[in-house]
């Protein structure tokens, strides 16, 4: 090849990707400026820059505080626990009971394994709204109706399925020599599981975890119709207010939807790599 | 081990404290929820301060989202014991029993007579009215020197205002406004007999006058409340219709951003009618667990009391229903005065079912797409379907005969292969794993499989919450034949599902058309700066789905859109004046926004799934056709793509399952604009249950539907998949 | 350090019989291999011994213990597999030591073992690599450490060579054979190759579709193969068959042609058809020769030379000391020093 067309070649391969980094960037940036403007009477804008900066919307929605009997509370920092939470607590639930599952799916040959299968697929192809109702009755009959327990379970009710898909594919991607060879080195089926599996798995079991963390911490229907309590609120909930019908306040919608954003972006790009590689063991073949 | 630790010590005390605290002080306290922002919810916290009772324990709902949340929390003894609303939404409450007599918290005599009414049902009274909303003419003092006394009048003045100058702004294409001129014209939305009143002779007069001050251009085209808000404060329109909010709206620290004032709406020349606005009277409303306790009485009537009225009048101009209250401010009293000139909205239950049709056939209408009687009589037999009796009880007995059987059969075959010597054997060998499975069984039966069971069992049952029976297969046989109309009717199953299929086709096509193309540059052998790339083009993935959704809708908003503003530019570099475009007033363009929305969204899964694919086609295969002299192209076209096609398929699968249940996105973006064309069976599955009178059979039977159809498209992908493989082998 | 005994060993996966009534004891100290072709049950019969798979029937003893129904982990057993499972989470140095941590071995006689195994096998440099980081040889390496390192009763290897390069596995093979006698265990060994069959056991187990055909002393299997599945197997290049009848001393091949039955050669009843075996080894170029051999290719070897031709209709292969061989096209005259015959029904060699 020569110069000129290399040349060429590498500037038609840069050009096509920056085409794609703005498509990709462009939103994120104008709901960025939009956070940072401080005119009322939005204007159009094409250039992703802020008019007459400020950090007035931020520190609103990221100061928000409410009165709780008297006391005052800073309120966005409970709701951001709460995210935080209620994410967390949705991957470990989650991935702790996909684990043996994905496992034993993976692994041994069992009456039933196949129509348990069958039907864990089935269930994914329901659109949630159906479900939604008689879920809402079995928390209430728990008691379980405006607390976080309830979301996380709701959650669960999403996360477990994945994951047992994840981690199935990724256990199976695991020889079992391993395995053997643990057994024989003087480990039980446990152990071998504990000691080897689970450590070489991590990666897959990091992507999944960080995958039903980040479904629970950006879900919003379910949360804005489970929740009634603003101390109790995720983030998507507080966001809600700000772009109802009848008076939408877009600055603060995108100050606020930078604050909640940037944690999952902050995680996401950590794993990125991970993601590829989870992904790479058959991770999709869900 | 140590993080881990800590991870669990932080959710178990962030658990404990709440609901430790929780336990111990909500006893005693008064729930209040509200839908108040701004300045009325600043009002309510200053009234808060000099209540002297229980403490209130208060939460701000979105007004669209306040309706479903109390239908959801009350009857299972959550939620408030004491909310505001709109008094139209009474009679629903009321059916639902979300309700009770207010009892001693009403002041008789103390209103005015249309607020008594609004919240009168069966002669009880069901609210304390606070405020009174309707709307009103805001006239600009710079531009208009005497008010015309008819809505003609106010037309014949067009001609004499400056350029860029609109008479009237108001929201022509929203069925709330319009109801002002309906009722000039004699009409009203919902009749009294609860048949559906925006047809006929009247319905069609008041479009002639509407149709007559568009063509004129005395009206602006397709605006909402944001355009009239503008229009109105930047001295662009000489009157406004418009409600209390946009005196608000106009306040600013320095004083009014225009000179004006508001006077009651004028007459209609034409048939010697009054414009009449529809009134809705904001009230305090009790629970029935609420109402039963007398410190929630005293409450509702402290919220009610003649210096609650005084105090939000002052900070909030809120309209006092009071008779006893006069407020000093103007603008305060031109909307008094215009509330007892309004209609109060019905609160029938069937006044909700007729918003939807009304308002998608004016905005038909007012866009040319349909004529006037045309689209009128398509809306009577819309509503018509949301109203129409459920179907008629039927008598389980197959059903159960069916299922009994079903059991019975199960039974006997289970019992004689249990007999067999190979399935104990089986048996015992599977007794270890189903230990390791055990606990997973359980939770995702409980949390997955049994909602799913109890909601396919409810696309058998029809009928309004309260009153449910079962009722076969009616529920399917209607949605199928598209309730007896036209099958590709908008709206109809048939219709919708040609949409869902395009729309996920498109997408698609677009993530895999754009995954594969940046996927492929990414996985380039030499290429500087990869890392930075694919940090960057991953980013959509990380964003949230409805931040995503909203932020693009702000992108495609017609007044400050990124969208608008380009073609604006260009508009300004070319030299002519691009109107912006209503982006979800046609199909195509709505459609268009939707599927920009999602093919941003989505896009990066197809890519990393395309970069993981391609690093694992093994080298020397490329290098093999290469030495055959392939080109760069054939080598892709007869190498690569049928290597990473299997690995592709079930990426497919999964993102078309995905966009086939994109509820998000298009809930959000288009919100089934214009008229609902553009939703798909999930969003309108979900219109079904939550807000078309709560028809949740209905919507669990197009959940069974879109079920169906999903298995067997995926089956039919999985096929697809299983061949290209062989051919490629393992 | 004990002796194993199988007592009709049977394997099923549904209903595929993959190993079928196994009887067999290997006495102590001895260095087993299990041989067979691929697909044949070897491993299979390998993880019954080791425990990583339960057998349908019979039993399995060491040194007197039944231990059919024991873990693995209780039989004293230690594997080296064939893609060395190496645990690529941890280092060499923890690979080696995690089964005495399992077995709750002192710390410090944990490090100790493991110092004096690195340095038989020469690893030490790569204690604190992970294996991710190593070649194939330094894994293979580092799989037998950690067999070693445990000292067990029995060690077991499943084709430990096939993914090492044909030089490597030769010295390898050795160390393997110096490493059974110096620790004196008792080593089973699986392989498909017959030449590292042949050169390591003491005890050669030759298997076909689960069944043993035969065992016993190399040489022996050698020397008296059991049946023709073994004589085609054993021995390099592989045995010649003819088929043929049995005329006098003679027996008659295909074609007319006679060749003598050497001394030694069982009777066989006069009349009865036969499949003769011959292998290269055992044929001579004589000018007496009865048997007519047509050259068709030659490959020198150095020491040797193979002949691939014709004798009648039926493929030949002799094989000849030194390194000049006839030429192609040219017919030989040879005489057959040791033939065995075999039942053409059963396959069984007449005796
Ligand atoms: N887990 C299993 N399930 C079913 N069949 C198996 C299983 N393991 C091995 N087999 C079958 O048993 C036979 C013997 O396998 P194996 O012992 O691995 O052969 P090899 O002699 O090559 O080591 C093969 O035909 C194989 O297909
Ligand atoms: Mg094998």
């Amino acid at each position: 090849m020569t110069p000129l067309r290399r040349w060429l070649q590498a500037f038609a391969v840069h050009g096509v990707l920056l085409v794609g980094v703005a498509f990709a960037l462009y939103p994120v940036l104008w709901v960025a400026a939009l956070a940072f403007s401080g005119s009322n009477a939005p204007e159009p804008r094409v250039l992703p820059w802020p008019s007459e900066p400020t950090l007035a919307h931020l520190t609103e929605v990221v100061g928000a505080t409410a009165d709780d009997g008297g006391e005052t509370i800073w309120i966005f920092g409970r709701q951001l626990l709460n995210s935080l939470v209620v994410g967390a607590a949705t991957a470990l639930v989650g991935v702790l009971i996909a684990i043996p599952t994905a496992y034993a799916l993976a692994r041994f040959e069992f009456l039933g394994k196949r129509r348990g299968m069958g039907v864990l697929l089935a269930t994914q192809m329901f659109p949630a709204v159906a479900s939604a109702i008689p879920l809402y009755l079995i928390l209430e009959s728990a008691g379980l109706l405006n607390t976080r327990t309830g979301l996380v379970l709701c959650y669960a009710s999403t996360a477990v399925p994945f994951a047992i898909f994840q981690l199935r594919a990724a256990f199976e991607a695991i020889p079992v020599d391993l395995e053997e060879a643990a057994m024989v080195d003087g480990a039980t089926r446990l152990g071998a599981f504990v000691r080897v599996v689970l450590p070489v798995a991590r990666p897959a079991i990091a992507v999944t975890s960080l995958f039903a963390f980040m479904s629970a911490y950006n879900e919003f229907i379910l949360a804005a119709t489970l929740l009634d309590d603003s101390k109790m609120f995720t983030l998507p909930v507080m966001l809600q207010r700000f772009v109802g019908e009848y008076d939408a306040r877009w600055e603060a919608f995108a100050a606020g939807a930078l604050v909640v954003s940037l944690p999952v972006m902050g995680l996401f790009y950590v794993a990125q790599r991970h993601l590829v590689e989870g992904l790479a063991s058959g991770g999709v073949k869900g | 081990m140590r993080p881990w630790r800590w991870l669990v010590a932080v959710l178990v005390a962030t658990w404990l404290l709440p609901a430790a605290a929780r336990a111990t002080d909500r006893d005693g306290r008064i729930r209040l929820w509200h839908a108040w922002r701004g300045e009325e919810e600043a009002a309510l916290a200053e009234l808060l301060e000099s209540w002297d009772g229980p403490t209130v324990e208060v939460l701000a709902v979105p007004y669209d989202a306040l309706s479903s949340k109390l239908g959801s929390a009350i009857p299972f003894g959550e939620g408030p014991d004491i909310f505001v609303d709109s008094h139209e939404r009474l009679g629903e409450y009321h059916r639902r029993e979300l309700v009770a007599d207010v009892g001693d918290a009403f002041e008789d005599g103390a209103y005015v007579g249309e607020a008594v009414d609004a919240v009168t049902i069966d002669g009880a009274r069901f609210g304390v009215p606070l405020s009174m909303k309707s709307l009103a003419l805001y006239v600009n003092d710079d531009l208009v020197a005497v008010v015309p006394g008819d809505l003609e009048g106010i037309a014949a003045l067009a001609e004499t205002l400056p350029e860029g100058v609109v008479a009237l702004a108001y929201e022509a294409n929203n069925a709330y406004a319009h109801a002002a001129i309906l009722h000039a014209c004699g009409g009203r939305l919902l009749n009294d007999d609860d048949s559906f009143g925006f047809v006929g002779p009247a319905a069609e007069t008041s479009i002639d006058v509407v149709l007559d001050l568009l063509d004129a251009g005395v009206v602006p085209r397709e605006a909402d409340g944001a355009l009239v808000t503008n229009l109105f404060r930047s001295g662009k329109a000489a009157f406004a219709m418009s409600g209390p909010w946009l005196a608000a709206d106009l306040a600013t620290p320095e004083g009014d951003a225009v000179r004006y004032h508001v006077e009651p709406l004028p007459l209609l020349a034409r048939t010697r009618g009054r414009l009449q606005p529809l009134l809705t009277v904001e009230s305090a409303m009790l629970s029935p667990s609420g109402a039963a306790r007398p410190e929630v009485r005293r409450f509702a009537a402290f919220l009610a009391s003649s210096a609650a009225a005084a105090r939000r009048a002052e900070r909030a101009r809120a309209v006092t229903a009071r008779t006893d209250t006069p407020s000093a401010d103007p603008i305060v009293r031109a909307f008094a005065a215009q509330g007892r000139a309004a209609v109060p909205m019905s609160t029938r239950p069937a006044m909700r079912a007729a918003w939807e049709p009304a308002n998608k056939a004016l905005r038909k209408i007012l866009r040319g797409d349909a004529p006037v009687t045309e689209a009128l009589v398509e809306a009577e037999h819309r509503f018509a379907m949301v109203m129409r009796p459920p179907p008629p009880a039927r008598s389980p007995t197959i059903l159960l005969v069916v299922i009994g059987g079903a059991l019975m059969f199960g039974a006997v075959v289970l019992v004689q292969r249990a007999r067999t010597r190979a399935f104990r054997e089986q048996v015992r060998r599977s007794i270890p794993a189903w230990l390791w499975v055990a606990h997973a069984v359980f939770v995702v039966g409980v949390l997955v499989v049994l909602p799913l069971l109890v909601g396919t069992a409810t696309s058998l049952f029809g009928g309004p919450p309260g009153d449910v029976h079962y009722v076969g297969a009616a529920n399917f046989v209607d949605i199928l034949t598209a309730r007896g109309g036209p099958l590709l009717a908008s709206g109809s199953f048939w219709l919708t599902l040609l949409v869902t299929v395009l729309w996920t086709v498109v997408n698609v096509a677009l993530h895999v058309g754009l995954g594969l193309a940046f996927g492929i540059l990414l996985a380039r052998p030499v290429l500087r700066m990869r890392a930075m790339y694919r940090v960057l083009l991953i980013i959509p993935w990380a964003v949230p789905n409805y931040v995503t959704a909203l932020a693009w809708k702000g992108m495609f908003h017609r007044q400050f859109g990124a969208v608008t503003g380009a073609t604006m530019a260009l508009g300004d570099w070319l030299g002519v004046t691009i109107e912006p475009i209503a982006w979800f007033s046609r199909f195509s363009t709505a459609f268009t926004a939707n599927v920009a929305t999602n093919a941003w969204l989505g896009f990066p899964f197809m890519m990393v799934v395309t970069v993981a694919a391609l690093g694992s086609v093994p080298k020397d295969v490329l290098e093999a056709a290469e030495v055959d002299g392939a080109s760069r192209w054939q080598r892709f076209r007869h190498v690569t793509l049928p290597m990473i096609g299997p690995s592709l398929v079930p990426a497919v699968m999964l993102g078309a399952i995905w966009t086939f249940n994109m509820f998000n996105v298009v809930f959000l973006v288009s919100g089934g604009d214009p008229d609902g064309t553009t939703d798909i069976l999930v969003s309108e599955a979900y219109r079904w249950a939550f807000t078309r009178d709560a028809q949740y059979g209905y919507a669990a039977a197009y959940a069974v539907l879109i079920f169906v159809l999903l298995s067997g498209i995926t089956r039919g992908l999985d096929r697809i998949g299983a061949a290209a493989k062989a051919k490629v082998g393992p | 350090m004990v002796e194993i005994r199988l007592r009709a060993v049977s394997k099923r996966f549904g209903d595929t019989v993959v190993l079928d009534g196994i009887d067999a004891c290997f006495p102590d100290r001895s260095f087993v291999v299990l041989v067979g072709k691929s697909g044949c049950g070897k491993s299979t019969l390998l993880r019954c011994i080791a425990g990583l798979e339960e057998v349908t029937e019979g039993g399995i003893e060491f040194g007197g213990r039944d231990v059919t129904r024991l873990a693995p982990r209780d039989r004293d057993v230690a594997m080296v597999f064939q893609s060395y499972a190496l645990y690529p989470h941890m280092t060499v140095r923890r690979n080696l030591a995690f089964g005495l941590e399992l077995r709750k071995e002192k710390r410090a006689v944990i490090d100790a073992r493991v110092a004096e195994v690195a340095k038989l096998l020469e690893i030490e440099h790569l204690l604190d690599r992970h294996p991710r980081a190593l070649s194939g040889g330094q894994r293979q390496r580092v799989a037998m450490g950690r067999a070693i390192v445990r000292r067990p009763a029995v060690f077991m290897f499943d084709e430990p060579l096939s993914n090492l390069d044909p030089t490597l596995r030769n010295t390898v093979r050795v160390d393997i054979r110096r490493m059974h006698d110096d620790l004196g265990a008792t080593t089973i060994y699986v392989t498909h190759d017959q030449v590292e069959a042949m050169t390591l056991a003491d005890v050669l187990v030759v298997l076909d579709r689960g069944v043993v055909q035969q065992i016993g002393a190399p040489i022996d299997v050698y020397r008296n193969p059991a049946n023709r599945f073994v004589a085609g197997f054993v021995g390099s290049p592989a045995m010649n068959f003819l088929d043929g009848r049995v005329v006098d001393s003679t027996v008659e091949l295909a074609g007319g042609v006679r060749v003598p039955l050497p001394e030694g050669t069982p009777a066989v009843a006069a009349g009865k058809t036969v499949v003769v075996g011959i292998r290269p080894h055992d044929v001579r170029r004589d000018p007496d020769g009865t048997v007519a051999f047509v050259v068709e290719l030659v490959e020198t070897l150095g020491s040797h030379v193979h002949v691939h031709g014709r004798v009648g209709d039926a493929v030949f292969v002799a094989a000849f000391e030194g390194h000049t061989g006839p030429k192609r096209g040219e017919t030989l005259s040879l005489v057959v020093d040791r033939l065995h015959l075999f039942d053409p029904e059963t396959g069984v060699a007449l005796r």
